[in-house]
């Protein structure tokens, strides 16, 4: 037996996402017990299974953690450039005016 | 609409709901969660059926649905032996779903030409939810049927005992003759039993199983309806009770005692609360 995890879908336009995992010996009987389970009430359209076994993740999930200041990959960080071109403006017209 | 119709809806019903209910008792215990939310489904579906048919019974204009399902005794039920059989173990359980819904389809094909509407449309209906039947049966059945051992040598047991009563599911209904002159069944029960047992001697055979000896015991060919409904061997019928072959009777009404307390628990709620609605 082996753990498979299910993935569901509303429409060709959604994404699959995932819902859940059954237990099943393999691919065919988790497909028929994973519809039981998990759309049972139209919940969605489409469904896949995955064995968990074919699944990869980093075995250090601190890997995916920040280790230094990023905040320039964040638009948080560019909250005043709007207040930078407005001063920039005035400069301008400051300066045309003179 | 026709006694015969009648006659022939209900025994289809009658199946559906017994073999629901006896699939329903896994609820809660199953093998696994999985299973247990599946099997439950199956039998819901099951009832489900046995609901709809009961509804055609009387031209619609009948008994209502639950005085039909749960307002008889015992002996007026028309269903099959197999299906008031216990549950036993989950490989007997699996072995008679598989035997049964590939019975069933091979009837629910045969009645897609009934003559009447109504019932050839829930019939399709029907057909569309049995695919996943078939799928989740033969899914088990083979996992179980190529082993490990253990599995192989419960379901050798489990199968031998089920296949000796499944002929009865083709044991001509009541008034099958009428039934058959007026359209609503397209084709006769023996043919079906034909059909069932190529059908199951060639599955067997490929999952390795035994079963074809005990198929030769199991065919009620002999046996014919009488226009009262009852079974008559031959033309010059002997006037006392033919010994009947396992799992045979259960169309007129000749159940073991397995229904009566499988009866008796499924009816409680009715029989206490009368004229309850829920």
């Amino acid at each position: 037996m082996e753990v498979y995890e299910v993935f569901r879908r509303g429409g060709h336009r959604e994404p699959f996402e995932h819902c859940g995992n059954v237990i099943a010996p393999d691919a065919d009987l988790a497909l028929l017990l994973a519809k039981e389970c998990f759309l049972r009430r139209q919940e969605g359209q489409h469904l896949w299974v995955v064995a968990r076994s074919d699944i990869h993740f980093f075995s250090d999930e601190s890997l995916l953690e920040l280790a230094a200041d990023k905040s320039y990959r964040f638009a948080s960080a560019y909250r005043d450039v709007v207040g930078k071109r407005e001063r920039a403006h005035e400069r301008v017209r400051e300066l045309q005016a003179s | 609409m026709s006694d015969s119709f009648d006659a022939l809806v209900t025994a289809l019903a009658d199946d559906e709901l017994i073999i629901g209910h006896r699939h329903s008792e896994w609820t809660g215990y199953a093998p696994h969660i999985e299973e247990d939310v599946a099997f439950a489904s199956i039998a819901q579906d099951e009832i489900g059926h046995a609901s709809s048919l009961y509804s055609l019974v009387g031209g619609g204009s009948g008994p209502q649905v639950d005085a039909l399902a749960l307002g008889r005794q015992p002996e007026a039920y028309r269903n099959a032996v197999l299906c008031e059989r216990p549950n036993r173990d989950w490989a007997f359980t699996l072995a008679r779903h598989w035997l049964y819904d590939h019975a069933d389809d091979i009837r629910l094909e045969a009645l897609e030409q009934t003559s009447d509407s109504k019932l050839q449309q829930l019939v399709t209906k029907i057909r569309r939810e049995e695919r996943y039947h078939l799928l989740h049966a033969d899914y088990w059945m083979k996992r179980v049927a190529q082993g490990p051992v253990d599995a192989r040598s419960k379901i050798i047991p489990a199968m031998s005992a089920a296949f000796a009563e499944a002929g009865g599911l083709f044991e001509p209904f009541e008034q099958e003759d009428q039934a058959l002159d007026e359209g609503w069944l397209p084709l006769p029960s023996s043919v079906l039993l034909a059909r069932f047992m190529n059908w199951a001697t060639s599955a067997l055979d490929e999952l390795g199983l035994p079963g074809g000896s005990e198929a030769e015991a199991v065919i009620p060919a002999e046996f014919v309806a009488s226009s009262s409904g009852d079974l008559i061997a031959g033309e010059d019928a002997p006037v006392e009770e033919p010994v009947l072959p396992a799992g045979v009777g259960g169309r007129r009404g000749r159940h073991t005692s397995d229904l009566a307390g499988m009866w008796a628990e499924m009816t409680t709620q009715y029989r206490e609360n009368e004229g309850a609605r829920w």
